[in-house]
């Protein structure tokens, strides 16, 4: 009893941020641990029972690991999960280096207004959805009426030679989404204490010598956060990037295949949700131990900086 | 975080959870009551009866002046089988999708449309997302099993029970070459002699030549060549010849035909007879729009070609590419079944049943209010006003077509000849089979796989067939089509042994 007074008097002492927390909660609760139950249907063979949605759970056969086999039981198991890998690492590495240089080119623009204006260029690719993004880079890539094949004269089918992909999917990717992460290392940025840069000066360093010194110091809590979250992800893939951008050219399998293509692929015609959910459940899952354990070795040398 | 804010949000997780779980729950148990409510007023005086309102999911994007049709459509059933409809559409693209997940969550519905081609009839009347209909059939759905092709109704069968009430419509599917009128008559062109694909050479050599701006052949990466072959699952590797006496499965990318076939594809893929981005291209609609093709692959349908002139603008012709077979995906192109789910199966039946045999509620349903959306211009002929444009519905999907008015144009007869081209159909030889693939489902997927990857660039003839073939079928075989092609053939020879095939 007088545990629950206390809590109810921590309630209302922390109301206001109690108040302002509640709407990621129940966005959280809704969308991520409510669905959750739901992680049961991995395990059987789904059928539809009139009585609905949890009747259908229930009723449906137990079929144990079945529905994980299909991601495991062919060559192309291994393709897709290189690709899926290899892709979010070059993600990861790039797209920290690029998205913090940049804010860093940000930082330093003396006129704001300019900055400003930069800013928006660069954060407005993030907006546009995949379909369109396939599109902008049709009309590039079109060996008929492209852009690029206009522009050197050249006669190269892009969409049949899996050679380039590799660079064209990393270089979409960056182009959508580094203005998007400048902002997060931008705002970082914005937050250091001034006086620091002013010591600085007065100490003669240069401006590669405060960046070097503070600005990269007082980022690295961030860039570990956004990096171990990104870790978290790393093995799904967005399927947009890999489906609308390449226009599912069978050619450019080998380059674009991911595992969440795969699955698509693989199971449109059957609609088995048993084995989505069962894919669904194995990416999370490794995904989570990959948190855990970078985190775990964060922690080893820098407590401050790890997650939890 | 402390420790005791940690357990406090604990605590509020578990009761939010909770409370969401029964209300649920609750809202569940409500629903169960209503239908046992009217299931049980059903048998009392008819006129003491609540009406009901049917939940119907169809294919086709939404409409404009659905609610104002409504309207009309619900006074008419609501005298009639004291029924009311909400007629929910969904875009041909989202369809399957959206249905997936709608029947998967068990959304409350009563009627909803299946095909071979969008929320597929057999996987999910398998699965349980319909109810069994026989003895609805019987009693509430006679008029369906008077007036429809009964060929319909048996061939839609799964494993011997009706899920679904097929449209009554063109029951064979017949390919024929199209060609843009235009061209053909400006370069005098003559058609006779084009029976197979190979024969189209020189006239797309004419217009290649000739009309630099014209794809000389319209083609999509779905594109198929014509081969003699049933498909176990269409457009999977695993297939029976048409004339098969001992019903042998194989695999059609080891044929001979398929090879030949290539071959042609190729050759007008190389001489620029094709788009050189067929193999991703979606939709050709561009050309049509703009008359900017010569020829193309269609399946038809009787006066079909008047059809196809009307909506393109100009005059387009065909010619037959292949016989008219009916196949199963073609018995089961537009079908409304009955959600496993629904409260009201009888009402549900009662209104298709007034759906296919009553001409006023199907051409309610149709074509709109007369006099807003048409108007009639004899007995059984309408003409679209301007209003049409706000309700345009996809015809086929909606039931029995051939008590639908004729349109401005169309010849009297055209109901008789629809009923021809169904008589002249021949059957193919696994019509009425379905194949189970609960045995071979991660098989399946792996397969799926492989046939995206070389499908679209081998059949268009993007590619070099003889060596892509080879690796398609290395990779096919790796993948598990040879246990698909057993599992096929074993439930096939059962078939056959179970109908005296």
């Amino acid at each position: 009893m007088g545990k629950i007074g206390k809590s109810a008097k921590d309630v209302l002492k922390n109301k206001v941020l109690l108040f302002m927390v509640l709407p990621g909660t129940l966005w959280f609760l809704f969308f991520s641990y409510l669905p959750m139950v739901g992680t049961v249907i991995a395990f059987k063979e789904y059928r539809f029972s009139r009585d609905g949605f949890w009747a259908s759970i229930i009723n449906s056969k137990w079929v144990g690991w079945d529905n994980f086999k299909f991601l495991f039981s062919t060559n192309d198991a291994y393709l897709i999960t290189r690709n899926t890998l290899l892709y979010n690492i070059a993600f990861i590495v790039l797209g920290l280096i690029l998205s913090v240089l940049l804010a860093v080119v940000l930082s330093e623009i003396a006129n704001k207004k300019l900055a400003k204006l930069y800013q928006t260029g660069m954060f407005l690719p993030y907006f546009l959805s995949w379909v369109v993004v396939g599109y902008f880079a049709f009309s590039f890539l079109s060996s008929e009426r492209g852009l690029l094949n206009a522009m050197f004269g050249s006669n190269i089918s892009w969409y049949s030679e899996s050679k380039y992909w590799p660079f064209i999917i990393i270089f979409v990717f960056l182009w959508k989404a580094v203005g998007y992460n400048s902002v997060v290392y931008l705002a970082a940025i914005m937050g250091i204490d001034k006086s620091l840069y002013e010591a600085a000066m007065i100490d003669g360093a240069s401006k590669f010598q405060q960046i070097r010194g503070i600005t990269l110091p007082m980022l690295k809590p961030i860039i570990t956060i956004m990096t171990l979250l990104a870790i978290g992800k790393i093995f799904y893939a967005d399927f947009g990037l890999f489906y609308q951008v390449p226009r599912d050219s069978g050619t450019l399998y080998s380059v674009t295949n991911v595992i969440d293509t795969y699955v698509y692929r693989g199971l449109k015609t059957t609609g088995e949700i048993g084995m989505s959910t069962a894919a669904g459940l194995y990416q999370s899952v490794v995904g989570f131990v990959l948190v855990l354990t970078s985190n775990y070795i964060v922690r080893k040398f820098d407590k401050d900086s790890a997650l939890f | 975080m402390s420790k005791k804010k940690k357990h406090f949000s604990l605590l509020l997780t578990t009761l939010l959870t909770v409370s969401l779980a029964l209300s649920a729950c609750g809202g569940d148990s409500k629903n169960n009551a209503g239908g046992e409510a009217a299931s049980g007023g059903n048998k009392a005086a008819e006129s003491t009866e609540k009406p009901v309102e049917l939940i119907w999911y169809t294919i086709g994007p939404p409409q404009k002046d659905m609610d104002k049709v409504l309207t009309e459509v619900n006074k008419y059933t609501l005298e009639k089988i004291n029924a009311t409809l909400d007629i929910k559409m969904l875009d041909f693209g989202d369809y399957t999708q959206k249905m997936q997940v709608m029947a998967a969550s068990g959304e409350p519905m009563d009627i909803l449309f299946t095909s071979s081609w969008a929320f597929d009839y057999v996987q999910n009347a398998r699965k349980g997302a319909f109810l069994q209909l026989d003895d609805l059939l019987k009693n509430q759905g006679k008029g369906i099993v008077d007036t429809i092709d009964p060929a319909f109704l048996e061939g839609s069968k799964v494993d011997g029970h009706n899920y679904a009430i097929p449209a009554n419509k063109e029951l064979p599917a017949q390919e024929v070459f199209r060609f843009n009128k235009e061209l053909l008559d400006k370069y005098k062109l003559d058609l006779t002699s084009v029976k197979t694909m190979a024969d189209l050479e020189p006239l797309l050599k004419t217009i290649k030549e000739n009309e630099p701006g014209v794809t000389p052949y319209a083609m999509v990466k779905d594109f198929m060549p014509i081969m003699p072959f049933d498909y176990v699952i269409e457009k999977m590797p695993m297939a029976v010849y048409m004339d098969t006496k001992d019903y042998k499965v194989i695999n059609i990318l080891e044929t001979p035909e398929i090879k030949e076939a290539l071959k042609t594809v190729r050759k007008f893929y190389q001489a620029g007879y094709i788009s050189p981005e067929v193999a991703t291209t979606s939709s050709v609609d561009d050309l049509y729009k703009a008359g900017k093709w010569f020829t193309d692959r269609a399946s038809t349908q009787p006066m079909a070609d008047n059809l196809w002139s009307v909506s393109y603008g100009y005059p387009v012709v065909s010619t037959p590419a292949s016989q008219p077979y009916i196949y199963n995906w073609s018995v089961m192109g537009s079908m409304q079944a009955i959600s496993a789910n629904s409260e009201y199966p009888e009402k549900a039946m009662e209104f298709l049943n007034l759906l296919n045999t009553d001409p006023v509620l199907r051409n309610m349903i149709d074509s709109g209010i007369e006099g807003v959306h048409y108007e009639k211009i004899s007995d059984n002929m309408i003409k679209n006003l301007p209003d049409a444009k706000n309700y345009d519905m996809p015809t086929f999907s909606l039931g029995n077509i051939m008590i639908n008015y004729l349109n401005e144009g169309d010849p009297e007869n055209k109901w008789e000849e629809f009923k021809k081209f169904n008589d002249a159909g021949i059957n193919a030889p696994l019509l009425g089979f379905n194949f189970d693939t609960s045995k071979v489902t991660n098989e399946i997927a792996a397969v799926q796989n492989v046939k995206e990857e070389f499908w679209a660039p081998l059949m268009t003839g993007s590619v070099d067939s003889e060596e892509y073939l080879t690796k398609a079928n290395e990779k096919l075989k790796a993948a598990g089509l040879d246990k698909i092609i057993a599992e096929a053939q074993s439930q096939i020879d059962a078939w056959k042994a179970a109908n005296n095939k």
